[in-house]
């Protein structure tokens, strides 16, 4: 039992890092653990790759000033030249329902920033608390039990924000 | 004289001792002071005291002292005091297995704000776990909440000062900060005409061993919230040295922004 607790917490950093982007996709077409986690349409870093070549300025992962003269960082941006992000993105997984802690983290970092619209793809699920909160704050959520598919709903709602000429 | 640090004494433990908590009203009149001390000396050991005026035209004397005899009682004390004329009214707390807690004042007044006191490892603590809870948010909320606290009190400094001698002695009043322990702070002006760059000794945010935050955050945005007010333009602060980087002291460049 031991084991398998240990390998699960593994398996969980592993997607983390994938979905944050700081692992390489291909990387993880080598061990035979990680084959579940493989993202299918592609992680934060290719979709900002593409938006790249299409002449939006996106950003996998984004460090970015806020007004306090902190930097932060988001799983994915949309940052013109004028240098003020117009679209943040983050993720939080959990094995149990994402607590109001971490959308107040990213709240706050949200709120230093300033971006036009904020998006956190959560896995599985925000509680209760958690997701009158993210109302609150005016927070874009992205819900799913599967990790991978949160990049395809985030990718959607990305381009989406593009596509009404925001940026 | 060497600087150091004022002690207070909110509560004392010496084992073994019998303690007293002497609290007297006396007239504000010369000498008043120095008959109470007269005759308290005789009898106990004073380890800390504080006197001041009161806006009813008396003064109030508060001592924590060891009694010289065990034989010594509170009101023995009270009896002993109250044969001098300058003394209005006297109450002695005596305390118990050599613990001795101020129960006679209920917090601290500087001018006619109220404050309170705590332990500054104890925010610094607090200021660890905001940054630790939120990450860079965190160090954002340190920030604001520090610009905002910054430009209150300056605001506050200039409503009871005037905003011309809080500009012409903006020396002197960082002394106001380093009394309370925030650290000691020297202002230079420069760079450019507007800037001006601080440096902090033994500043309070970075007391603390073993702190995860990378600065003081608070301390930069009470600076440019303090500047803000003093100046009326907002400035950028940044930090170019700080203890929990290695440096010696912390130092703050402000400029207009």
């Amino acid at each position: 039992m031991r084991v398998w607790g240990l390998l699960s917490v593994v398996a969980f950093q592993i997607a983390l890092l994938v979905l944050r982007g700081t692992i390489p996709a291909v990387l993880l077409a080598l061990p035979a653990a990680s084959i579940a986690l493989v993202v299918e349409k592609g992680d934060f870093e290719s979709i900002a790759s593409e938006l790249n070549r299409k002449g939006v300025k996106a950003s996998a992962p984004a460090a970015i000033l806020g007004k306090s003269g902190v930097k932060h960082e988001f799983a994915f941006a949309l940052i013109p030249d004028s240098g003020k992000a117009r679209i943040v993105v983050d993720t939080e997984l959990s094995v149990k329902e994402v607590d109001e802690m971490k959308v107040l983290k990213f709240y706050v970092k949200v709120f230093d920033v300033g971006p036009d619209k904020a998006v956190l793809c959560v896995s599985p699920r925000l509680g209760a608390r958690a997701a009158t909160l993210a109302k609150e704050y005016g927070i874009t959520v992205l819900e799913n039990d599967v990790p991978r598919k949160l990049i395809p709903m985030a990718e959607k709602v990305v381009k989406e924000f593009v596509g009404t000429g925001a940026n | 004289m060497e600087e150091g640090k004022k002690k207070i004494f909110p509560v004392h433990y010496a084992p073994g001792k019998k303690l007293f908590h002497i609290v007297v009203t006396l007239s504000d009149a010369p000498g008043s002071y120095s008959s109470i001390l007269d005759l308290v000396r005789t009898k106990v050991n004073l380890i800390g005291t504080s006197t001041y005026t009161r806006s009813d035209g008396t003064a109030m004397f508060s001592g924590f002292s060891e009694a010289l005899s065990r034989a010594l009682t509170a009101k023995g004390l009270e009896r002993l005091i109250m044969s001098s004329k300058a003394a209005i009214s006297a109450t002695v707390y005596e305390g118990k297995d050599g613990l001795l807690v101020d129960t006679f004042h209920t917090g601290f007044v500087v001018g006619d704000e109220e404050y309170i006191l705590m332990r500054r490892d104890g925010l610094v603590h607090v200021f660890d776990r905001v940054s630790k809870m939120l990450g860079s948010g965190g160090d954002a909320l340190l920030f604001e909440e520090g610009t905002a606290m910054g430009l209150r009190n300056a605001e506050m400094m200039i409503k009871n000062v005037g905003v011309k001698r809080v500009r012409a002695q903006t020396g002197t009043l960082n002394r106001f900060l380093a009394a309370q322990g925030w650290g000691e702070i020297e202002a230079k002006a420069g760079p450019g005409k507007d800037g001006f760059s601080v440096k902090i000794d033994d500043c309070f945010e970075c007391s603390t061993d073993g702190s995860s935050r990378g600065g003081c955050n608070f301390m930069r945005g009470y600076l440019a919230g303090g500047a803000r007010a003093t100046f009326g333009k907002d400035y950028e602060s940044i930090e170019t040295k700080c203890r929990l980087k290695g440096a010696g002291a912390c130092e703050f460049v402000l400029t207009p922004s």
